[in-house]
């Protein structure tokens, strides 16, 4: 399949060999969209914070979604979880926004392939860095490499190395493609459904939007699929980040939340 | 043919799908006490097992 890819057309597209989705600028377009509803809703939230107790009702809930995913790094991640919370946050809202635009417009940046890997590839860099940044470089590389296994053991740990590397290049792949796939296929599903009240009994006028009663079935999946990325992020940064020095002694205190 | 293969696919996964639940929601009735602890390890499976699916849908027709 003639692969023809240039700036300005999606990468979807592209691969498929198909003209649907959104164009480079239309994407741009829309994640303007949920940027505005994001930094629009956090600074409505902003003011109240100021108070002791928060009265007003914008504060009130980002507040929870706060405590939800502290909530979610602390049992995640381990007692050191409460410093990613902000990059985790930032995902979460991100991508439930956008998710939630998929319910109601005909596209959304999670919709698309090229937006979520790169989300992905981010989420998956930011974990190497962190791995890095707790263990050192070569630390990190050791980490891919399993247990000790001594020198008569060379080959089996080159083998694990190489398979590791894998696996961590497929994580930009699974993230990616896991969120693409649901909202993307939410679509189409709706489409296919709609395809099937269309002209019923052979008569032009009687269209029956079937894919309608999808709705519910979409909005868990859009819960579902942003806490699935925040969660599957948390558990690769626990999985870099774990075995540290002084984190043995707080272990127990993890458990107590 | 490919049709055929991605309804084989999707059996498989909605099996597994379904064993998950079944697991996870028997353990919560067990225990319930441990409740988030199992959803968010369910949701892990859920979504690995989903990819399968997932991957047999884009990658199934292009081959």
């Amino acid at each position: 399949m003639a692969f023809d890819f240039h700036l300005m057309s999606n990468l979807t597209a592209a691969a498929e060999g198909a003209e649907h989705g959104a164009s480079f600028w239309g994407l741009f377009i829309y994640f303007g969209l949920v940027l505005a509803i994001v930094i629009v809703a956090l600074s409505l939230a902003k003011k109240s914070f100021g108070e002791r107790v928060f009265k007003a009702r914008p504060a009130q809930l980002v507040e929870q979604v706060y405590l939800f995913i502290e909530n979610l790094c602390l049992s995640t991640i381990g007692p050191h979880g409460k410093k990613y919370v902000p990059m985790i946050m930032t995902f979460w809202l991100v991508i439930f926004v956008s998710n939630f635009l998929a319910l109601f417009l005909a596209t959304s940046p999670t919709a698309d392939l090229s937006f979520n890997l790169a989300m992905a590839l981010m989420a998956v860099g930011y974990v190497q860095w962190e791995g890095m940044k707790a263990h050192g470089v070569f630390g990190h590389l050791k980490h891919f490499a399993g247990p000790k296994l001594g020198p008569a053991f060379f080959i089996i740990t080159i083998l694990l190395f190489c398979i590791e590397l894998i696996s961590e290049v497929m994580k930009n792949v699974s993230l990616s493609l896991r969120l693409f796939g649901n909202i993307d296929g939410g679509h189409q599903a709706v489409e296919t459904m709609n395809g099937l009240g269309m002209h019923i009994g052979g008569l032009e006028w009687l269209n029956i939007p079937i894919g309608a009663f999808l709705l519910p079935i979409k909005l868990l999946t859009v819960v579902v699929q942003a806490l699935i990325f925040c969660l599957l992020t948390c558990v690769y940064l626990g999985m870099v980040t774990s075995g540290g020095h002084e984190e043995e002694g707080h272990g127990d205190h993890a458990h107590a939340h | 043919m490919n049709v055929i293969g991605i309804g084989i696919a999707i059996l498989g996964v909605g099996i597994g799908l379904g064993l998950i639940g079944n697991g996870a929601l028997q353990g919560m009735a067990r225990q319930p006490e441990a409740m988030s602890k199992l959803q968010v390890n369910m949701l892990i499976a859920l979504a690995f097992a989903e990819l399968m699916g997932l991957l047999a849908i884009f990658i199934l027709p292009k081959a």
